[in-house]
């Protein structure tokens, strides 16, 4: 027995293979060692001292699931798998095994100081003193290499506070074998009372498993609490064609899907994205640490995307983002990428 | 042969055959290839092997006959006879790469395609043809054509429409040895020789390996509806079967689930059942729109006279799909009170339905064992699920002495073992119960004449 698992968490699953057809790494290699439920009976074989933890074929496993989670809303036993797979890596990931690229990011975010510095330094939206028990969550890496999306967001949700003293959630600790200083992370940020509005899916779903869902609300959600959206934006004189990447851990972890649907509906014509749901690829850390199988990931996407004649393609967490703004140009597509709060931005800007 | 250097020869043999990214012989990388979803049986392979088409399984299957290596066929490996489980070791000859739809044939009403391919894939495709491919296992989102027609499979639409046997018109397969033959074709009518389609039908991989299936298509129906019944109890529900067959209707569905599993079911799908009824029954048809509304109002209107407490029928299309959805989830969804689970599925001739019904509840009572009951209500071929805590080692001998019980019950009333999953390794030890000893040795000749060696899935159907 390794006690790495929650053994109720590996019990519940039947092994009934419902989650096969729902998973990117299944469904490029056809191979049940790369499913979620070949994953379970690699960790309940872990679990029972049959498989060593590092053994190659299992800590290439732990690093090629994705952790889009998207095994779980199709699995009818209710199998935590998100929860399974941070377990795993916990336990894979420690001390020196951790992979050498992600260790600065995961040092940086965990200091406080640096990311509001240099986030200014990039112009993020400004701090303001909280007024409202609300609050406005700025991504750690969101403010570093997507200001825009900061500010965008400050400026479509103008009651809301910025508190000044705000780190990271700590989500990406959680996902990269840092579970417990993921979970202090995300207490501490959930400190002060009241409900955090979140951009990133992320971060909403790492921080609604940790401090409770009513405390955390996605920024879609938020616009349609607020009242009326703006009006249309136009292109050529017609309503702009407007797809949506899903973010795998707000829709599988959080269950939110329509929300952000039903705020392009107001702002466009929207068209479902064939596969919208799927994983992009980007999945946190992973195209950094698997350049190649991210973008095997995402290629069927991208045939679509390259078919659809979008005028924006809007995301809703970071990771995405920036993976799908990096992809789309190398594929010379006319379609922009941006987050919801810029696509909401521009349609209250106006047309220009 | 589980010596290093012996899988190192076995490894690079097949190596050879499909190329080194199709073998596996990692210990870690086999875990999942143990086991498929059966609660309690388990293999140790020596190599997964993924070919790529018929030939290379005839090189495989040649290779292992030789050396009397044995091989099991997999699909999805949702088999729930442990059909899939390599018992006695050996290869597993995993066939989802193979998974083209080689041919849609819209004025033969044909589809050709390769045993990988999942039976979702192939009903959303011929859909798009105006086609309709109507066997429909709960599992289909996940199972393999080459599974289904290894097993037979039945589904929830039985009754109407038979078992997926009804629409295999033809088959390649390769023998044990590595011959490559094609039995049947595209044709309805077909008498020449022994009907060899039928007999590799439901062999569960024990006489040939299944490499390419003709099967048989229908028109689309215009359209279908859904509804459903709540009764105090599922002997009453299971009475109001033989009371919708009694008014000349065959629908397309009529399944039924218990108090547990429509609790089980309403946790994972959240669709707004009752869950303080003691039981559902779900009805429904397809066909021409007014053919449908008209069945549909027939079965809902008698439903009261059978003891039904509340009717309800699905006005949206989409209402419907998520009330059978939500039916073919009812396995899994049983687990969601954390234990473990060991699913039957005894049939009986349909006038019976009732009677297994009490029969089963009577025997877990005496057994003090909890039996979750849901099912193909129409072909009366039903899913009595033992629960129970995995630890509890007493417990579960009860779970098996109950349902060895159930089995005679089923055998008693005239029925079945097994409607659709199939012997595998689990029920192999009831089977000849049922079958008497002539019949059984003569199983066993039939398995002797194809596969000499016993290489083919050993420890399945026959011993
Ligand atoms: C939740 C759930 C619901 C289910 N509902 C139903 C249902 O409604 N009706 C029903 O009938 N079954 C049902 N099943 C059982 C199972 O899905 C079926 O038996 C299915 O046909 C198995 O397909 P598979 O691809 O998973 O095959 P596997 O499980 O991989 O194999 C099943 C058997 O077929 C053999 N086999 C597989 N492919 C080939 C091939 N190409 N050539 C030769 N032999 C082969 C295997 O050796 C094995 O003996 C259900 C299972 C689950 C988990
Ligand atoms: S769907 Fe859930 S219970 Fe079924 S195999 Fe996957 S994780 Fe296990
Ligand atoms: S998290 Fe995603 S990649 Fe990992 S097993 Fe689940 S579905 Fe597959």
């Amino acid at each position: 027995m390794t006690d790495v698992f929650d053994a109720d968490d590996l019990g519940t699953c039947i092994s009934c293979g419902f989650c096969l057809p729902s998973c990117p790494t299944y469904k490029l290699t056809g191979d049940e060692s790369s499913s979620p439920r070949g994953r379970i009976a690699l960790m309940r074989a872990v679990e029972g001292g049959e498989i060593d933890l590092f053994d190659p074929a299992a800590l290439e496993q732990g690093s090629f699931c994705l952790g889009c989670r998207a095994c779980e809303p199709v699995c009818p036993a209710g199998v935590p798998y998100g929860r399974l797979l941070e377990d795993l890596r916990d336990a894979q990931w420690k001390g020196r095994r951790r992979p050498m690229r992600i260790r600065p990011l995961l040092a940086f975010a965990a200091r406080e100081r640096l990311i509001r510095l240099v986030g200014r330094f990039r112009r993020h939206a400004r701090f303001t003193t909280p007024e409202t028990d609300t609050t406005l969550m700025l991504g750690c890496f969101e403010r570093v290499l997507l200001p825009g999306v900061s500010r965008a967001a400050a400026t479509t949700l103008p009651g809301v506070a910025i508190p000044l003293d705000q780190g990271c959630c700590g989500a990406l600790h959680a996902h990269n074998g840092e579970r417990a200083l993921g979970e202090q992370m995300a207490r501490r940020l959930a400190d002060r009372p009241g409900r955090i509005i979140s951009t990133a899916g992320g971060c909403s779903a790492h921080l609604a498993a940790v401090v409770g869902r009513d405390r955390v609300v996605d920024y879609s959600e938020a616009l349609l609490e607020d009242g009326p959206l703006p009006g249309p934006i136009l292109v050529d004189g017609r309503r702009a064609r407007i797809g949506l990447q899903d973010s795998c851990h707000l829709r599988n972890g959080l269950g939110i899907s329509e929300a952000p649907r039903r705020v392009i509906s107001a702002l466009g014509d929207y068209i479902e994205v064939p596969g919208a749901a799927d994983c992009c690829g980007a999945a946190g850390t992973y195209s950094l640490l698997r350049r190649r199988d991210s973008r095997r990931v995402l290629a069927p996407k991208m045939a679509e995307l390259s078919s659809l004649k979008l005028d924006f393609l809007v995301v809703v967490n970071p990771g995405c983002q920036r993976q799908l703004i990096t992809e789309v140009r190398r594929a010379r597509l006319r379609t922009r990428v941006l987050h919801l709060a810029e696509l909401v931005e521009m349609a209250q800007r106006g047309p220009r | 042969m589980r010596t290093l250097s012996g899988t190192k020869a076995i490894s690079a043999d097949l190596s050879k055959i499909v190329g080194s990214v199709n073998v596996e012989v990692r210990p870690a990388a086999l875990v999942p290839y143990r086991t498929d979803a059966t609660f309690g049986f388990a293999g140790l392979p020596t190599a997964v092997v993924r070919p790529g088409s018929a030939q290379e399984v005839s090189r495989i299957l040649a290779w292992a006959n030789q050396r009397s290596i044995p091989v099991v066929p997999r699909g999805a490996g949702s088999s729930l006879a442990a059909g899939a489980v390599p018992v006695q070791g050996g290869i597993v000859l995993a066939l989802t790469r193979m998974n083209r739809i080689l041919s849609i044939d819209p004025v033969d009403l044909i589809a050709v395609v390769e045993p990988g391919v999942t039976t979702q894939a192939l009903a959303a495709a011929v859909r798009e043809h105006g086609l309709h491919y109507p066997p429909d296992p709960g599992s289909k989102r996940v199972s393999t054509l080459g599974g289904n027609v290894a097993t037979n499979a039945g589904g929830l639409h039985g009754l109407k429409y038979g078992n997926t046997g009804g629409y295999v018109l033809g088959l390649q397969a390769v023998l044990a040895d590595g011959q490559i033959i094609r039995a049947g074709g595209r044709l309805l009518k077909d008498v020449a020789g022994y009907d060899l389609v039928h007999l590799l039908t439901g062999s569960e991989g024990t006489l040939a390996v299944l490499t390419e299936l003709t099967l048989a298509l229908r028109p689309a129906p215009a359209a279908s509806g859904t509804g459903l019944a709540y009764f105090p109890d599922l002997e009453s529900a299971s009475k109001a079967v033989g009371g919708v067959i009694a008014a000349g209707i065959l629908p397309a569905t009529l399944e039924f689930l218990d108090a547990r599993c429509i609790r089980a079911v309403e946790a994972h799908a959240r669709l707004g059942l009752d869950t303080a009824a003691g039981a559902l029954l779900l009805f429904g048809d397809d066909g021409s729109p007014d053919e449908v509304a008209r069945t549909l109002r027939t079965m809902a209107g008698l439903m009261p006279d059978h003891g039904a407490t509340s009717v309800q029928v699905a006005t949206a299309a989409a209402e419907s799909e998520a009330l059978l959805a939500a039916r073919r989830c009812a396995l899994p969804a049983l687990a969601r009170s954390g234990g473990a689970t060991i699913l039957e599925d005894v049939g009986v001739p349909r006038s019976r339905l009732p009677d297994l019904v009490h029969r089963i509840n009577t025997i877990a009572e005496a057994h003090e064992v909890t039996i979750a009951t849901f099912g193909h209500a129409g072909d009366g071929n039903t899913h009595p699920t033992g629960c129970f805590d995995p630890a509890d080692l007493a417990g579960r001998e009860r779970v098996d002495a109950a349902f060895a019980e159930v089995f005679q019950a089923a055998i008693d009333l005239g029925g079945t073992i097994t409607g659709e999953h199939g012997v595998g390794a689990a029920k192999l030890p009831y089977l000849s119960a049922q079958l008497g000893a002539a019949q059984t040795a003569l199983q066993a000749r039939i398995k002797k004449t194809f596969d000499p060696a016993g290489i083919l899935n050993p420890g399945k159907v026959t011993r």
